[in-house]
């Protein structure tokens, strides 16, 4: 479902719709867009990037360790495998 | 209940709640009612690391150079940080091993101890290389009021789990005195005291090393006092996973996934967990005034740092369902995050970075391809 670059669409609720490459993490795609993310380790264990994720699909490229609630995603070591709908913060 | 180093009764480890089910008999990690925590032994294992691997000769230097106010800020912070590491290389073991009945929690606890007290060692290392004699620094910790009361604080709610715990397994229920003090012992109490506990030491983990923290860190940006910042990075590092174990452990009781007791004593403390997270917060503000009272360092102040404080506490209270009770919404000190990074603290995979690395690995991948160019 990619669009003809092959980027998905990242819809950030209540600021501005970005583009993600799949290949990228998501953190890695919204920081190359200029979007201010909080981070700390960037390997998936502090949970300092904790995003809500509203629609869409995710997928990980490491197990995270950190707690994250059930419709939340850790942007640093995930990628978008479909459109995506978020909330920064929470 | 009696404690026994190992129970001979056959329990279903899988059956058994974190804390005050059956004592733990075989160490078995086959098989894991949370896996989070067999997880977090391994990260943190991958995360070793020795003080002595990193060269701090350079700091001497560094430190002769500062003036008297950032030379109290440098000293007094690791007092503070001794202080802390000294707690957290003990109190975990004595006070939670003797109530848990999982094997996988009862080694991510060692195993956490046992980095703090790479910790505290590490802090040798930095102040040996600094002074000729360290002792002062090390005999003030016990006598310097700043100090005192933020120990009173963080050694309270073990000290207390711990007593209890002490009547209940030689003793039993029931009510008894001691120094003309009533202490009644039950599990609901016992409970109670472990669910206090636990959010005291995770405001500890969350709060209580982020000022210091700062200030390495603030050094480290004028290129003085490097050696000393990369231990630091590395104990930041620790300290970050050791935090994610307690909020894990706090959202298991509060999410009833795990001893439903706990859940309704997570309902009934939260207020009073609330402010023990908020008190940590003040204690670590007033610690900021305390450093900055002979004057500042450049590139930091008591305001910027009480309010990354702030920023910092609001997102741990949220993970834990406290919501964020503080009005900072933007990172005061963004430059504090490429201190945080995990991948920026170790050179070489084979000492601590990549937990896949490992020692004596084999290819076990073999094809009919690789004996093609094989003759006998």
């Amino acid at each position: 479902m990619t669009d003809r670059d092959n980027t998905y669409r990242i819809d950030i609720v209540d600021t501005v719709t970005v583009t993600a490459s799949p290949d990228k993490t998501l953190l890695e795609s919204l920081e190359s867009q200029q979007i201010d993310v909080q981070y700390h380790c960037r390997e998936g264990f502090c949970g300092a990037c904790r995003t809500t994720l509203l629609e869409g699909e995710v997928e990980y490229t490491t197990d995270p360790l950190a707690f994250i609630d059930d419709d939340e995603i850790l942007p640093c070591c995930c990628k978008p495998t479909s459109h995506l709908k978020i909330k920064l913060g929470f | 209940m009696k404690y026994t180093t190992f129970n001979q009764q056959n329990v279903n480890q899988l059956d058994e709640p974190m804390f005050f089910g059956n004592p733990v008999n075989v160490a078995r990690y086959d098989q894991q009612k949370h896996s989070i925590f067999e997880k977090l032994i391994e990260k943190q294992i991958s995360f070793f690391w020795r003080p002595e691997e990193v060269d701090v000769t350079r700091d001497r230097v560094d430190f002769q150079k500062l003036t008297e106010p950032e030379k109290h800020i440098f000293i007094s912070n690791l007092k503070y940080q001794t202080l802390l590491d000294s707690v957290q290389g003990r109190s975990p073991n004595i006070a939670f091993l003797p109530i848990i009945s999982l094997p996988e929690l009862e080694t991510w606890v060692e195993t956490w101890s046992f980095f703090e007290t790479i910790h505290s060692r590490s802090y040798t290392h930095i102040l040996r290389n600094l002074f000729t004699d360290p002792s002062s620094i090390f005999e003030d910790i016990v006598v310097n009021d700043e100090i005192k009361r933020r120990a009173t604080d963080i050694s309270k709610y073990y000290d207390d789990l711990i007593y209890a715990t002490q009547l209940w397994q030689t003793q039993g229920e029931g009510m008894y005195t001691n120094e003309g003090q009533p202490y009644p012992v039950n599990m609901r109490e016992l409970k109670k005291k472990l669910y206090l506990c636990m959010n005291s030491v995770n405001a500890l983990e969350a709060i209580r090393f982020y000022v210091s923290f700062a200030c390495t860190f603030a050094f480290a940006e004028r290129e003085l006092m490097e050696g000393n910042s990369k231990i630091i990075r590395l104990i930041a590092r620790d300290e970050n996973l050791h935090l994610t174990s307690t909020q894990h452990i706090l959202n298991l009781w509060a999410k009833g996934k795990d001893d439903p007791e706990m859940a309704e004593i997570a309902e009934e403390c939260a207020e009073e967990a609330k402010s023990i997270f908020m008190k940590a917060v003040e204690q670590e503000k007033q610690w900021a005034e305390y450093l900055f009272q002979h004057g500042s360092m450049i590139g930091l102040n008591k305001e910027i740092l009480c309010q990354y404080v702030e920023y910092i506490a609001n997102q741990r209270m949220a993970v834990i369902g406290m919501g964020q009770p503080y009005d900072v919404t933007s990172n005061p000190l963004p430059w504090m995050n490429n201190y945080l990074i995990s991948d920026n603290v170790q050179v070489a995979p084979q000492e601590s970075e990549i937990s896949s690395y490992l020692v004596g690995q084999i290819d076990s991948a073999v094809s009919e391809d690789d004996f093609a160019d094989f003759e006998l």
